[in-house]
Formats: C-alpha cells, sequence, structure tokens
C-alpha cells in the first residue's frame, strides 16, 4: 500500500481534526477534577474554549506550558478543538 | 497485509507502548486487532518516582495495572519478547510463542550500560543503586536513603547525555537534600559527579538548592573532579581523578543505551538509540516497525513519558491511516517536564515539536526562570500533579 502524509488544510470546526488535535491535550486533561490546577476542559462552551486558546496564544493569559501549546495553533485548529471539546466527553 | 483484521503488536506497556495500543485499539473501534506484549503485570511509573524518593509519594501510587487497557480493546500478553523475526514480521516470545504483526511498534526504553562506569555491574547495583529503571531498584534506594546518619555522605554519578528524563538526576539530588534536611541531618553533604559541563534547567535548580539546602550540595563538573575514574562496589568507594568518596550512599547512573530486544533487532545505529523518521516515528531501518519513547532518536525531544506519549499518539495516527486509511494529519509532539526542588517548590521546561527538514525541531520553548514567585512554584507542583493524573490515565486508562 503507498501512504503519505499529506499537508491537510482543515475546515472551520472539523471535529474529526479537533479530536485527533486533542490528544496533545489528553495528556494533562484527562483526569481533571473540579479542584484540579489543570482545569476539565472537556464539555466546556465552544466560544469560550476559543477565546481561552486565543488568550493563551497571545500570551494573555499566563502559563507557559498552555502559552506553548496555543502558541502554534492555527484560527482553524483552535475552531476544530473547540468544537471538539463542546460534545466530547473525558475519556474513561 | 494477512487476511482478517490488520495486526499490530506493541512491545513495552510504559508511557510509549501503553498511549499507542490505547490510541490504536480506541480510535480504530475494533478494525484493527491490537496486541501489547509487556512481562510485567504492574507498571510502576519512573516519572514521579523522586516524589516517592522524597517521600511525596507512596510506591502504590506509582503503581498502575493492565485491566483498563484490556477493557479498551487491547490483547495483553505478560509476557517477554525476546527477539523480532523481521522477515516473517512475527515477535518471539520467551515460551517460544509468536505473535505476527503487520505493524509492530516497539517502547522498550532504555537498558542501563553498566560498563559505562568503570567497576560498575548489575551486581554492584545490589550495593549502588542506579534506580534509574522503575521498582526495586527504587525501592532499594529509598531503603539506603533511609537509613542514613547525620554527617552520611551521599555520591551520585550522574550520566552523559542521552539519558532518560533530563532533569530526573538533579530532581532526585533535590529530593535527597530534603530528606535529609526533614530528618535535620545538617552534618550530612551530597557530591554530584557530573560527566556534562552543564545540566538541564541548571540555573533554577542551582538557586533552589542554596535557598532550601545552602551548603548541602555541591555539584562536580569534569573540570572539578577531573574525570571519574571509577566505583568499587566491595569498599564502597568513588574515585575520580582528584578524590577518593567513600560515601554512606552512591548512587550511579550510567550511559544508556535502547532496550536489547530494539538492539539485537538491528533497529538501532552507532548512538545505541533507534534512528526513525520525524514525521511519523517509522523507524528508518524497517517499514514495517515504529520506535517510540526513550529507545528512539527524537531530534531535539527529551527521552521522558511526555514525550514518548506524544509519540505514541504520532505513530498510532500513521499506524491506523497505514492499516485502514484513515485520516493522517501532520505530525506535531509536546514536551513539559516538571520537577520538584522543594515542598511546593516545582520548575518546569517544555516546547513544541514539529519535523523540519527530517529532524524533529523545539519551538516555543519555555524554563522556569529565577526568582519567581512561591505562588506561581506552589501552581506547578499542584500542575505537576494533575499531569501525573492526566498521563497516566491516558496510558493505562
Amino acid at each position: 500500500m503507498i501512504f503519505g502524509l499529506m499537508a491537510f488544510s482543515a475546515q472551520a470546526g472539523d471535529v474529526e481534526y479537533g479530536r485527533h488535535l486533542s490528544s496533545e491535550c489528553a495528556a494533562c486533561h484527562g483526569a481533571a477534577k473540579s479542584d484540579s490546577a489543570i482545569p476539565n476542559i472537556y464539555g466546556l462552551g465552544e466560544a469560550h474554549l476559543a477565546d481561552v486558546l486565543k488568550a493563551y496564544r497571545a500570551k494573555a493569559l499566563p502559563n507557559e506550558a498552555m502559552q506553548n501549546i496555543a502558541g502554534r495553533l492555527r484560527d482553524d485548529d483552535i475552531a476544530a478543538l473547540a468544537a471538539y471539546f463542546a460534545t466530547a466527553k473525558k475519556p474513561k | 497485509m494477512a487476511q482478517g483484521k490488520p495486526r499490530v503488536v506493541i512491545i513495552g506497556g510504559g508511557p510509549g507502548g501503553g498511549t499507542a495500543a490505547r490510541y490504536i485499539a480506541n480510535e480504530s473501534k475494533g478494525a484493527i486487532d491490537v496486541t501489547l506484549i509487556e512481562p510485567l503485570k504492574t507498571f510502576t511509573t519512573c516519572f514521579f518516582s523522586n516524589l516517592y524518593v522524597g517521600g511525596f509519594r507512596d510506591y502504590k501510587s506509582l503503581t498502575h495495572n493492565y485491566d483498563k487497557v484490556k477493557k479498551g480493546g487491547v490483547k495483553v500478553v505478560h509476557s517477554l519478547a525476546t527477539s523480532i523475526d523481521r522477515d516473517k514480521k512475527q515477535v518471539v516470545l520467551a515460551g517460544g510463542g509468536k505473535v505476527p504483526y503487520d505493524r509492530l511498534l516497539v517502547a522498550p526504553g532504555i537498558d542501563i550500560k553498566f560498563d559505562s562506569v568503570p567497576g560498575y555491574s548489575e551486581q554492584a547495583a545490589e550495593v549502588m543503586p542506579h534506580a534509574w529503571k522503575p521498582g526495586a531498584q527504587t525501592q532499594l534506594l529509598v531503603k539506603k536513603l533511609n537509613a542514613l546518619k547525620d554527617g552520611d555522605q551521599i555520591v551520585m554519578i550522574a550520566p552523559p547525555n542521552p539519558f532518560r528524563c533530563p532533569p530526573g538526576p538533579y530532581e532526585r539530588v533535590s529530593m535527597f537534600a530534603h530528606v535529609l534536611k526533614k530528618k535535620g541531618h545538617t552534618k550530612s553533604r551530597i557530591v554530584i559527579l557530573d560527566p556534562k559541563p552543564t545540566f538541564s534547567k541548571q540555573g533554577v535548580f542551582t538557586e533552589g538548592w542554596e535557598k532550601h539546602y545552602p551548603g548541602m550540595i555541591e555539584w562536580q563538573d569534569p573540570k572539578i573532579h577531573g574525570g571519574i575514574k571509577g566505583v568499587d562496589a566491595k569498599t564502597g568507594e568513588v574515585k575520580t581523578d582528584f578524590t577518593n568518596y567513600k560515601p554512606a550512599l552512591v548512587n550511579v547512573i550510567p550511559a544508556q543505551h535502547a532496550g536489547k530486544i530494539a538492539r539485537d533487532a538491528g533497529l538501532t545505529n552507532q548512538t545505541g538509540y533507534c534512528p526513525i523518521d520525524a514525521a511519523s516515528m517509522k523507524s528508518t531501518v524497517d517499514p514495517n516497525i515504529f520506535v517510540v519513547g526513550d529507545a528512539s532518536i527524537a531530534g531535539e525531544m527529551p527521552k521522558s513519558a511526555f514525550s514518548a506519549n506524544s509519540q505514541a499518539k504520532v505513530a498510532a495516527m500513521v499506524i491506523r491511516a497505514e492499516l485502514t486509511q484513515s485520516r493522517a494529519f501532520p505530525a506535531r509532539y509536546a514536551n513539559t517536564c516538571w520537577s520538584l526542588i522543594a515542598p511546593d517548590d516545582n520548575i518546569k521546561v517544555g516546547a513544541s515539536y514539529e519535523p523540519v527538514d527530517g529532524v524533529i525541531k523545539a519551538s516555543n520553548a519555555f524554563v522556569s526562570q529565577r526568582n519567581e514567585s512561591a505562588d506561581l512554584r506552589k501552581q506547578n507542583y499542584k500542575e505537576s500533579v494533575d499531569w501525573y493524573n492526566g498521563i497516566s490515565a491516558d496510558i493505562f486508562g
């Protein structure tokens, strides 16, 4: 079989792409509880999460780890993540 | 490809292998047959083992089983994979059993190069633990640490690059110092004999040591010790070019290389680690094999559980795309490493990573700075605990 990784340009709010990108978030957020320093983001409102990610990207919110993660997200990455997390359930 | 479902076999049930197994099984929804080969029934994490050394965690809290991995649709075979028959595309088990694969993911972690420190050996490690692989070695180190009396000396021999967990030796020394301080052992001293001229997060570690443990920790680079001549497990001595030490506790962290099975299968190069394609974590010597985690040469990524977990997700995505034509996306990796210096004083380092001209390169790198507020350091610590829970759930369910 022939396979190549092709440059991929996602549509805004592409949930499948968001699910793919979300695996990076799961490493820290996957077991978050209500009193966690790392907050739960599963089920977070779409517009809210997009705003927060853009604020981290702009370094308008503190936390270098999140500024790093958000730093390389394009607008369509953020839209995809926000669309995915809006309906995603925390991993079991 | 063989008849029936495509078969993915994974060697090693740690951060790399566990993550890959779960992501392939979960995301392929039963379309791929996933087998994880791991000899241990429970896995104690190397990450956070320094917090066990420091008394912040108990051993049990670092130990995980594979029940949820199995529930997630992964066949877990508790056996030792002894060799890889790359021509026949099968893994040979200790009992002689054979497990065929369409794609193999190898995540054996590191092996200790005992002979990289003259006089050191597997037997010597029973007296002078390395504790750089999780399990009995870590417990031995803690036992010896807790038996120390005031005035006793600790000598750590730090490893040369590249090695598992770059800030790990220095976090461990911080935990040694914390235990000594807590016991009121004001006369005890810790000497680090380092073959490297610099180390990870050096500025903030050094600042933290001066603040919390003034005068207790002495770090020696090669210019100071003149060369590490070796150890003698019988006499308990450690020799450098300039000094003979006879400490009460010796922690030898030797050089490392990829786990034996990867070396035996010809997946390593002259560095002792496995070259991979930066965009997929695929071995550059065998298109049916992927290598993730500490055994791989992942460019600028450090050897860490976070890195292994991140690499495993890229490999899992590519493997699924190859076997089931699922969508593939450009590879992206990330890493953050937290280190505890003293209670509520935690520092971190991290970066994003992407393939650039065939090599995994870092961007957006950050590291904790000197003179940060106590609140920020405390927040880092809380974050690290949440990360432990998050990544453990990601790996083991």
